[in-house]
């Protein structure tokens, strides 16, 4: 049988991550994947991601995959096509390899299966059009294939809003984004990314009916009340083909109980959950879990829970000691915690909040609408009137998140060492408007604008990240929060670079009077 | 984990609902409304009504419909579904063929 | 919560659930006490379905035959739950010299007593089952033999009990039986005592570790085995299988899915389990699939889902123990039925219900005492 010090069961971010840390301590490390391709669920992530630069953050998702697969290389063995069908007593674990099943031996086990999509039933909820949000992004950003024409996105959590709007790139037809929920309830810029493209949110409203006899022709949708009971003659009809469920996640957490882990289900993990320690120790002697088997969370604090299991893996088997254990582990704990901060940290779940950390009103509109609107606006620190070329930062919820100070030339923006602090702007650096901050931002929440560029006249620059990118020149209408046409614009700029990784920055021409309200661009016959 | 053991006490009557007839376990073809009834005649724990009604045993070993089904019994008990046990996990945890489990390497 | 009643259960097998049934439906009234969490989550829900007279022994014969003449053909409409019995024969097959005189062997003791059994050859095999490879030289055939559903009807069986109105406790493990007066009537739990004028005692290999303190051993040992299950295939035959090399058995299920189980060989040299559900082995089904394989190419691609074990409680002579406890006053005791019992579990339970009762079994159980275990010398 072959033997292992570490055999880790996932090579999604918590799987490569743990193999990293364990390799270079010295460790024999095998990684265990079921699918043609490593890297988990982090290759179909197209956008930028939240953090910090410790965090990776205004990175796309495979970037940071082709990173930390480059990391690996050479030092872990990283077998693909490989599903552990099983794992045995005495850390015996079977795998499909080929045209049968190997029989390997650890160790120490780390299980970093992930999560699966959970369904929600409905009438016709089993008609091919109905689909986890995940599957269409694969879909989509793996395969290259349009997951329908017409869509109607179910959950306005962060994967229900990243995957609309990825839809939306891929040329597709969001006709409405529908959650039980009151609020809107992942992160409000990027809500604002999608209504600022005219996706209308219906909120404390479910999906009743999947119409349709063997595919998925139409939605209705119903009205909930304050207990999520369907509200009989608030029936809204919607011609879709596809009905994408982003409805959460549940822990892929039977290998654990099966190697004999105490299992807990843990609503606030996402479920079926193995009973764990702060660094992923599992109640069976050198079984470790991370990441989402271990917890619903993100992919930035799976690949920092890996890193923590793989270094204790090593710790536990002596191939580094408890001191430098610790030394490793400090400076993890610290970055996972700041991303457990903020209004959408797991502490927070269930809380209703009224203001942010400053004490300022959140904006109700984008709770309920998904965008904030102009007069809200002025009440944030990044929201600020000057002559001349300068950001405007719609950033207003607390989530952990500082790119734009760091990127910033002219040091214009300040976040602060509290990473889920609102940005500020000062007045007193003087911004060159070069645009690093309105494409760095993973939210797409920064504006430039030149509020008098010429008589009557302000330019709007925005980030873009659609195709075919408008040429200088072009005209078209300028689009509000809510993306309703409200003018008249003309794209007077165009900015392409690799430092924006792919997101172009546009600077349209709008009456004066627009610069507060114009955030989208429509070009003329598009 | 619950107490709902006593197998006669009293969870109220069987009332059918607008939405018994949606499919729960879409493998398996199982309604919301059997698996209700299965409650309602003593089945109350997962395993008993997987074994009952076949929810949940098909190809995707509950994936997809664990979490339904343990909410609608949990519903039906007047419990919270993370007081029901879980499906036990067993090998293999994705199909395989016979010929591909037979062929054993070491 | 009732804690008293005429007669009290312990275990919810299918000995459990279908004795508290032909109990309740005499008017008596019962207390059933499991263990587990789960009802039936022993060998109950864990075996192959075979409801066989043939390959079986003389001495349990009798009862085999007596409950698939009398239960199993109108067990559905009785239990209003589809068991799935499916009476379309069982072949139990041969590839060598050695298996065809196992089988035969087998044949002329089910003959003598009264079995319609006998051998075909390996053309007569396919015949019935086209599926079989030529490997197979011959076969015992039994055409009453068939199989059905342990799950369903185990679950069946209680959804019955339950609505005649025998009461069932789960999670509730019985720590020992006590005498009051003279008489086993008291089974006590961690959570209370429960008082019955008639135990009966039906759990498995646990049943030992009950009665002995009584005065009643019956020796026995717990032997976990193994099996597996298919996604659903087009159907192709309908009888149950057995082997003379005992490799594997099994069946098509009503829904499509193959039923199987095996043996390595190694089974009572297992690892112990932690104590919680019985495990399977890193080896087990894999073996399992070998030996389907060679009598059933056809098979190859077919999908596994699931593998599980479970425990069987085989006595020193291979039959149960059923009936009273001679010389314990109240104890009555079913166990012992060494991996065969869903067949005969039935008329086991039917019998014993009428021991209770002051009744008369239907068949002879004198072969089934307890004291029946003597040294050889």
């Amino acid at each position: 049988m072959k033997r292992y010090d570490l055999i880790i069961v996932g090579a999604g971010p918590a799987g490569l991550s743990a193999a990293a840390e364990a390799s270079k301590r010295g460790m024999s490390v095998a990684v265990f994947d079921e699918n043609a391709k490593p890297g988990g669920q982090l290759f179909k992530q197209i956008h930028k991601f939240f953090g910090s630069k410790k965090h990776k953050a205004k990175m796309r998702g495979y970037r940071i995959g082709e990173q930390l697969l480059s990391e690996v290389k050479g030092i872990a063995d990283v077998e693909l096509n490989s599903p552990v069908i099983g794992i045995y007593p005495g850390r015996e674990v079977v795998v499909r390899q080929g045209d049968g099943i190997v029989h390997y031996c650890a160790d120490s086990i780390i299980v970093a299966t992930g999560a699966s999509e959970n369904a929600v039933p409905f009438e016709g909820w089993t008609l091919p059009g109905v689909m986890g949000a995940g599957a269409a992004q694969t879909m989509m950003n793996l395969h290259g294939v349009k997951p329908g024409e017409n869509i109607l996105m179910l959950g306005s959590g962060n994967v229900g809003l990243v995957v609309a709007f990825q839809l939306l790139q891929a040329g597709c037809n969001v006709k409405a984004l529908v959650d039980a929920a009151p609020r809107i309830g992942g992160y409000g810029v990027h809500a604002a990314k999608i209504a600022r493209c005219g996706v209308p949110f219906y909120l404390s409203h479910t999906v009743a009916k999947a119409e349709g006899t063997s595919c998925v022709t139409g939605a209705v949708i119903k009205r909930v009340d304050e207990h999520f009971r369907p509200i009989a003659g608030t029936e809204k009809h919607f011609d879709v083909d596809t009905i994408c469920l982003a409805v959460g996640l549940s822990p892929m957490s039977q290998l654990l109980m099966m190697a004999g882990c105490d299992m807990e289900d843990n609503p606030k993990r996402g479920g079926q959950v193995p009973v764990c320690g702060e660094y992923g120790e599992t109640s069976a002697p050198g079984i470790f879990a991370a990441g989402d088997v271990s917890g619903i969370e993100e992919a930035s604090s799976a690949m920092i829970e890996g890193r923590m299991a793989g270094i204790c893996a090593a710790a536990y088997l002596g191939f580094c000691t408890e001191s430098e254990k610790w030394t490793a582990l400090c400076p993890l704990k610290d970055d996972l915690n700041d991303l457990r901060q903020g209004m959408f940290a797991p502490k927070s779940h269930g809380k209703s909040l009224e203001t942010t950390d400053e004490g300022i009103l959140l904006s109700g509109t984008l709770l309920k609408k998904g965008h904030i609107t102009s007069e809200e606006a002025e009440r944030f620190p990044g929201v600020v009137h000057e002559a001349g070329v300068h950001p405007v930062i719609e950033c207003t919820q607390n989530i952990p998140c500082n790119p734009c100070q760091d990127v910033c030339p002219k040091h214009c923006i300040r976040v602060g060492s509290n990473i889920t602090a609102l940005p500020e702007v000062d007045k007193s650096a003087n911004c060159i408007g070069c645009g690093m901050c309105v494409a760095s931002c993973p939210g797409q929440a920064i504006f430039l604008l030149n509020e008098n560029c010429a008589p009557g006249f302000a330019t709007v620059t925005l980030p873009y990240e659609f195709l075919p990118l408008p040429q200088k020149g072009r005209k078209g209408k300028a689009l509000d929060r809510a993306g309703k046409p409200v003018c008249s614009a003309e794209v007077v700029g165009v900015k392409a670079s690799p430092a924006f990784d792919h997101t172009a920055i546009l600077t349209i021409k709008v009456p004066s009077e627009m610069a507060m309200d114009a955030r989208f661009f429509k070009e003329e016959g598009a | 984990m619950i107490r709902a053991n006593d197998r006669s006490a009293d969870i109220g009557p069987f009332i059918a609902a607008d939405d018994d007839d949606v499919i729960i376990c879409r493998c398996e073809e199982v309604t919301k409304g059997e698996i209700r009834k299965a409650v309602h005649s003593g089945m109350y724990t997962l395993a008993e009504v997987r074994r009952y009604l076949r929810c949940g045993m098909g190809l995707c070993q509950g994936q997809t419909c664990g979490r339904l089904v343990k909410g609608i019994i949990a519903h039906e008990l007047g419990a919270k579904p993370s007081q029901l046990e879980p499906a036990t996990g067993r090998a293999p945890m994705r199909p395989t063929e016979m010929r591909i489990l037979g062929s054993e390497k070491r | 919560m009732k804690n008293t009643a005429d007669v009290i259960i312990i275990g919810s097998g299918i000995i459990g659930c279908a004795s508290a049934y032909y109990l309740a439906k005499k008017g008596v009234s019962v207390i059933v006490l499991e263990a587990d969490d789960s009802i039936g989550n022993g060998g109950s829900s864990r075996n192959g379905g075979g409801v066989r007279q043939s390959g079986r022994d003389p001495r349990e014969l009798p009862l085999a035959m007596w409950g698939i003449s009398h239960i199993w053909p109108t067990l559905s409409d009785e239990l209003g739950t589809d068991v799935e019995y499916t009476q379309k024969g069982n072949l139990r097959l041969g590839k060598t010299e050695k298996d065809l005189k196992v089988l035969q062997n087998l044949t002329d003791h089910a003959v003598a007593c009264g079995l319609d059994v006998r051998m075909i050859n390996g053309k007569e095999v396919r015949e019935i089952n086209p599926y079989l490879s030529d490997e197979v030289t011959g076969a015992s055939w039994c055409p009453t033999d068939g199989h059905a559903n342990p799950l369903t009807t185990t679950l069946g069986y209680f959804k019955k009990a339950r609505e005649l109105g025998a009461h069932f406790i789960t999670g509730e493990p019985v720590l020992k039986i006590k005498k009051e007066k003279g008489s086993a009537r008291l089974a006590v739990t961690p959570d209370g005592v429960f008082e019955g004028d008639r135990i009966l005692a039906a759990a498995g290999y646990e049943t030992r570790l009950l009665t002995s303190k009584l005065g009643a051993d019956v020796p026995m040992r717990g032997k976990k085995i193994e099996c597996l299950v298919t996604e659903a295939e087009p159907p192709m035959f309908q009888q149950m299988l057995g082997t003379a090399e005992a490799d594997f058995y099994g069946h098509q299920t009503k829904h499509g899915s193959f039923i199987f189980g095996g043996s390595t060989g190694l089974e009572l040299f297992g690892q112990p389990d932690g104590g919680g559900a019985p495990m399977s082995t890193s080896i087990g089904a894999a073996c399992t699939c070998r030996g389907i394989m060679k009598y059933f190419p056809a098979l190859s691609n077919a999908k596994i889902i699931r593998t599980w074990a479970g425990w069987t409680d085989p006595s020193a002579d291979g039959i149960p123990v059923i009936g009273q406890a001679d010389g314990v006053h109240g104890l009555y005791i079913a166990c012992g039925f060494t991996g065969h019992g869903f067949g005969i579990g039935p008329a086991a339970a039917y019998s014993i219900a009428e021991m209770m009762t002051g009744g008369k079994a239907p068949v002879d159980m004198s072969p089934f005492r307890c004291t029946r275990f003597k040294a050889k010398i």
